[in-house]
């Protein structure tokens, strides 16, 4: 038995619709994922949800959804079939709701391909159903079919967001009220977008540039700058930043640093958990206390820089807590008429 | 070049690894090109080395359990990317290296378990990681199932710390 790969066929939805992909999402129900980290900045979820229902698609959440913990996972607090177990939970839960999965997160995406991954390994699936059957004998709830089963043929599919607005950009960008005003762009895409394997069918996809954020960047009206450390980590390295702050802290510093050098108004990504380890004023102040270095370029989150550029309200973009002088600055060029 | 003579191959590690993570054996295929040091950010800023520690796992050199090295990479899966083999799954094989390591008793020194004391108690006690959810909190029953998920794992330990940390507070007051 082969679990097959998840993720959506962008290559097919391409081919079969070259110009209007949002036909292929029109009959679609679709979900959000709903990672961790967007309650610190709540922009991420509320920038995608609230173009979803301007363009009529049908988004919702699941209640009944909870972390992907690969954070867990990643720190050897959990198994790979315990891991596997909770992933099983999440996508039978979503599949109940929706055809589609939308990730603002590369960490849960990376994780819920992952965990549909490891039940290849057979040893991995026993175990695995095994602790979906102690669910089940404890569970005295209405059950749907299929609650605590692996499914071999799932018809959910999951989708990061990067890739989901590339496919309709044409739409993002009739939506939109302002433009990005020729502002210089350092765009990161963060480790599990930028080499991860497990969603692409190809291995040309899977070793060519990645090129989506900086075209998005382009049609948007900005301009996308190279710059030395574009490929590199954030520093968080799953949880690098917590194991050994001093050492992965020199890695955030190279890369904020690599794109001020070439004169970036700021940092775009598609991850909040770059987006965290990024902007967060402390590890900007740590920065500033071990490697004497001052860093001010804001970052943003791809889905907060849409709301911004269709005229949210400032607070309903970006995070209070994260405001900065430079990202008001931002914010104003952006914005003004 | 390694210090090691041919007369050092011992394989028993390696198996010990394939038996218990079988995605290991694709490991055996590395040619020692160092491609995967050459990008990896953990490389650029500490000693940290993938090739070398996989030339010693194959070397059957336990010490790799020891050392601190292991702790360093960010499982950014940027090695598999460049390397020039198929399907060598550094991420999986260093998560694995830890898994033995803390089974060894080594683990604690380099990862610090109660810097996760919080994350785990949050996502046993509501399924997220941080304070509260962003809109509607997990049903309780489904709060019970990852807890029953969880069972035996070292989160669990991690959990009990938690609550013993606060126990002990609360007997000082
Ligand atoms: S996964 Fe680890 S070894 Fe591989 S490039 Fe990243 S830090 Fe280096
Ligand atoms: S890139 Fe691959 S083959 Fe080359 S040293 Fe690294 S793991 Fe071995």
């Amino acid at each position: 038995m082969e679990f097959s790969n998840l993720a959506l066929n962008l290559d097919e939805i391409e081919k079969k619709f070259p110009d209007n992909a949002i036909e292929f999402f029109k009959d679609k129900k679709l979900c959000l994922f709903k990672a961790c980290l967007e309650k610190y900045f709540p922009g991420v979820r509320w920038g995608i949800q609230d173009l979803l229902e301007e363009l009529q698609l049908k988004v919702e959440t699941c209640i009944n959804q909870s972390c992907c913990s690969g954070t867990f996972f990643q720190r050897n607090l959990i198994t790979r079939a315990q891991f596997a177990a909770i992933n099983e939970r999440n996508l039978n839960e979503m599949n109940q709701l929706a055809d589609l999965v939308l990730f603002s997160c590369n960490g849960c995406y990376n994780s819920l391909l992952r965990g549909r991954e490891f039940l290849n390994n057979h040893e991995v699936r026993k175990k695995t159903q095994e602790i979906l059957n102690q669910l089940k004998e404890k569970d005295n709830t209405e059950n749907y079919p299929g609650k605590y089963e692996i499914l071999e043929n799932l018809n959910l599919r999951l989708v990061h967001d990067l890739d989901f607005l590339y496919l309709i950009r044409n739409e993002v960008l009739n939506s939109l009220k302002f433009d990005l005003k020729n502002l210089k762009v350092a765009v990161h895409y963060g480790c599990h977008y930028l080499n991860l394997s497990r969603d692409k069918r190809t291995a040309e996809t899977y070793l060519k540039d990645k090129t989506k954020l900086d075209e998005l960047v382009t049609l948007f009206g900005g301009n996308p700058v190279d710059y030395q450390e574009k490929e590199c980590c954030c520093g968080w390295g799953a949880s690098q930043l917590v194991i050994h702050p001093k050492e992965a802290l020199k890695v955030t510093l190279k890369k904020l640093k690599s794109a001020e050098s070439v004169n970036a108004d700021f940092m775009l990504m598609p991850c909040p958990t770059c987006l965290y380890t990024l902007s967060k004023p402390e590890y900007r102040e740590k920065m500033k206390k071990w490697y004497g270095e001052r860093l001010d370029i804001p970052t943003i989150h791809l889905n907060e820089l849409i709301a911004i550029l269709r005229g949210c309200e400032e607070d309903r973009c970006i995070t209070l807590r994260r405001k900065s002088p430079r990202l008001d600055e931002i914010f104003e060029i952006i914005t003004q008429q | 070049m390694d210090e090691y003579s041919d007369s050092d191959w011992n394989w028993d590690f390696y198996e010990e690894l394939v038996d218990d993570v079988d995605e290991n054996k694709n490991m055996i295929q590395c040619i020692s090109c160092g491609k995967c040091v050459g990008d990896c950010p953990a490389s650029k800023v500490t000693n940290f080395n993938i090739r070398k520690i996989i030339t010693k796992v194959l070397r059957g050199d336990k010490s790799v359990l020891k050392e601190s090295d292991i702790w360093y990479c960010y499982l950014c899966e940027r090695c598999t990317r460049v390397c020039p083999k198929d399907n060598i799954n550094i991420p999986l094989l260093i998560i694995n290296l830890r898994n033995e390591s803390f089974k060894k008793g080594y683990g604690p020194q380099y990862n610090d378990l109660r810097k996760y004391v919080e994350m785990s108690k949050r996502f046993l006690t509501s399924g997220v990681v941080v304070e509260e959810p962003l809109g509607d909190k997990l049903p309780q029953e489904r709060i019970e199932e990852l807890d029953e998920i969880c069972n035996f794992a070292r989160i669990k330990y991690v959990f009990k710390a938690s609550r013993s940390n606060k126990n002990r507070a609360k007997r000082k007051k």
